[in-house]
């Protein structure tokens, strides 16, 4: 039983907007917040799973249907998304509790849910126009967020973040504009009916300008300047959130955009190739930082690389793993970064070289980084290596040797600097210096869940996969999803 | 020699953009198919809204609204966040001639009334509650800019913009649970062209009004105080 699920954009939102007269109820009431209103999507999107699996759920607003109105169109990859998010949300919420002391604790908690609330709604909606809404809900809180501690490398950080993202939201904004202006429209099933009429010189514009301007979300090269500085200056936690939730909707737009809207085949080798690179640069800049975030926030990136070649595929097997590796992604990365936070903390340096022995010191910390390294690097039987097996094979099976090839060697290189920090976690003398805080049972509570998720994947994945193919179904094959939202109501 | 690199490929694009804009038909040919079409046969008849304008911007796309809402929410929020001090920062400025605070203190309340008739009339006339809140903020600006010792209280604004904006999403929830549909049009529709018309979009209007006026003197009033 599930409610609508417009209220897993609308209950955040209004949450968000009483936060303030709640804090003057009470200091601690703000905090929970996000918990609650974040749980709630968390159940709504496995209550609406076996639903959408079958056929997607059309929610109208306000009593127009669609293409007049705006309209929810919950398929099975919006759906699977939305939980993804949802989780990692909740998990990261949880962490939040403890976590934030820095003033205003209230409006962090208020940024933080919205930005969640702005990556649920992107993924849940059916109208490209109130896409863009919403990414510039979610892109406007993690600036703001991006900053948070206010310091000089934050605001840098954020300020070059800011830049690029409103760049980014200037060539949506065109790109809808061409495609309203040439189709009349902007439901997405009604576009993708209409644009096979329109001239293609015009759709091709429209494409480049959309790609563009969601491919600094998904973190595409060269449009990912932002990531390293804004993954490693953010607080942890944001850090964390940027790698399961803001480019996770990024990622689906984009998807959204090459599969369902446009029309051109050239576009997946094109995705393929910006993939490859992507990888390949993303990883080849890890192996030389010398800051253990930065590390994590170009290996993100190398992750999103092969989620691109995945979907360059353009094959429902590919399709699949790509999913798959954004959901460990979406998992693994925040459980990287909540240890590696406290793991910087403890340390008092967020250089790599400080690490040294960690595992003796901090052995629960060191494990869970440790652990979510052997998984994202792939290691048998953890759910990482069920994600790139199925990609690198599905490439090969493509005809793509070389990118394969590539893909690997990228793969070898991330197997290279994280075994490098487990490495010095465990093997390495300890240094002299001690802090003595404890790390709170809520952060403990967020890195078991996570952690548990990834076993649970890698022990289970052709559970997982049962999940993720008709998402990949619904992306290669758009005929069914186009039909459901032009029907509805009918 | 960046620069010039920067320009060249600045002006191909922009040349690019241009083409392409230029090739997509506008005028009536444009208006009378797709969505646009039907908004305007039946946006007056359907939602009651003399203002068709509106019908679109708080009716047929109210979502968005609502969303956009939440964007400039997130802009004062965040700009809080960012500009937070421990101790209270006053205005830098010197006080006004004495020609600017006598006039501000006769055009004050008419700024003031002219934004609020201007979201109370959105569903009739152009406007809404956007500009009728941009215009109550200037109000206030007039003000900070004539008297340094003009304060606006933050608790109150911050529970003006906290009830404005939650009043927004529980007119939309009213909808879902006496209409079926989130944000949908519960209230009658009334005479077109009259104050009392139109439903929920006068309502809507209202909220906005109030919350984009409050938010707007907000940031303001958070930006000019620049020294402790």
């Amino acid at each position: 039983m599930y409610f609508d699920p417009v209220l897993m954009i609308a209950l955040p939102l209004f949450a968000a907007f009483l936060i303030p007269l709640l804090g003057r109820v009470s200091k601690e009431i703000p905090k929970y917040v996000p918990v609650v209103m974040i749980g709630f999507n968390l159940y709504e999107s496995i209550m609406m799973l076996p639903h959408s699996m079958v056929k997607p759920i059309i929610v109208i607003i306000a009593a127009w249907k669609p293409p007049l109105g705006i309209n929810l169109t919950i398929g099975a990859l919006g759906n699977v998304l939305a939980l993804i998010i949802s989780l990692v949300g909740f998990v990261v919420a949880i962490y939040n509790v403890r976590f934030v002391q820095k003033e205003p604790t209230e409006k962090y908690h208020m940024l933080y849910m919205l930005m969640v609330a702005g990556a649920t709604g992107m993924v849940l909606t059916g109208d490209l126009f109130n896409l863009f809404v919403f990414l510039e809900i979610t892109s406007i809180s993690s600036y703001a967020l991006t900053a948070f501690i206010r310091d000089r490398n934050g605001a840098e950080a954020a300020f070059k973040y800011l830049l690029i993202g409103s760049l980014s939201s200037t060539f949506v904004l065109l790109g809808i504009a061409l495609i309203y202006g040439t189709t009349g429209t902007l439901n997405m099933a009604d576009i993708a009916e209409k644009i096979q009429h329109v001239d293609s010189k015009i759709t091709i514009v429209a494409l480049i300008l959309l790609v563009t301007g969601f491919g600094v979300e998904s973190e595409m090269f060269p449009l990912n300047g932002w990531a390293p500085d804004a993954y490693s200056q953010a607080p942890t936690a944001i850090g964390a959130a940027f790698g399961g939730i803001v480019v996770k909707a990024g990622v689906y737009a984009l998807a959204r955009l090459i599969y369902t809207i446009f029309n051109f085949q050239g576009v997946f080798f094109f995705i393929l190739i910006m993939g490859v690179i992507t990888l390949l640069i993303a990883e080849m800049s890890a192996i030389r930082q010398k800051q253990l975030k930065r590390m994590l926030a170009f290996s993100s990136i190398g992750q999103m690389g092969l989620v691109l070649i995945a979907l360059g595929l353009a094959t429902v097997r590919g399709v699949e793993g790509g999913l798959f590796q954004m959901f460990n992604h979406a998992m693994i990365k925040p459980l990287l970064f909540l240890s590696a936070g406290y793991l910087v903390y403890y340390s008092g340096s967020k250089d790599i070289s400080d690490l040294d022995g960690m595992g003796r010191k901090k052995p629960l910390l060191s494990f869970f980084f440790a652990f979510g390294a052997f998984a994202i690097m792939g290691l048998p039987p953890l759910s990482g290596f069920w994600s790139k097996f199925i990609i690198i094979s599905e490439t090969i099976r493509g005809g793509f040797v070389v990118v394969a090839a590539l893909a690997l060697f990228g793969s070898v290189i991330e197997a290279v600097y994280y075994l490098r920090v487990v490495g010095r976690l465990y093997f390495k003398q300890p240094n002299e210096s001690e802090k003595t805080k404890y790390v709170h049972a809520s952060a403990i509570l967020a890195m078991s869940v996570l952690a548990l998720v990834v076993l649970f994947a890698g022990l289970f994945p052709d559970m997982v996969m049962s999940y993720l193919k008709p998402a990949a179904t619904e992306l290669v094959d758009k005929t069914a999803y186009i039909k459901a939202v032009l029907t509805a109501g009918l | 020699m960046r620069k010039a690199i920067a320009v060249i490929f600045l002006g191909i694009i922009g040349y690019y953009l241009l083409a392409t804009f230029f090739n997509i038909p506008f005028g009536i040919a444009r208006v009378l198919d797709g969505v646009g079409f039907k908004y305007l046969a039946m946006g007056v008849p359907d939602t009651g809204a003399a203002n068709v304008v509106t019908s679109i911007v708080v009716n047929f796309r109210g979502f968005d609204t609502l969303g956009e809402v939440t964007v400039l929410f997130l802009a004062a929020t965040g700009m809080g966040a960012l500009l937070h001090h421990r101790e209270p920062m006053k205005r830098s400025r010197q006080n006004a001639s004495i020609i600017v605070k006598a006039g501000a203190r006769i055009l004050f309340p008419l700024i003031i009334i002219l934004g609020a008739y201007v979201f109370v009339h959105g569903h009739l006339t152009p406007g809404g509650g956007f500009q009728g809140g941009a215009i109550i903020a200037s109000g206030f600006l007039l003000m900070f800019m004539s008297y340094r010792s003009y304060h606006v209280n933050h608790v109150v604004i911050s529970r003006v913009e906290s009830l404005a904006g939650s009043t927004f999403v529980i007119i939309g929830l009213f909808g879902l649970v006496y209409g079926h549909s989130f944000l949908a049009n519960v209230l009658p529709l009334g005479t077109v062209n009259t104050l009392f018309s139109a439903g929920v979009i006068p309502l809507i209007y209202i909220a906005v009004g109030f919350k984009v006026g409050s938010e707007l003197t907000g940031l303001l009033d958070t930006m000019l105080k620049t020294v402790k």
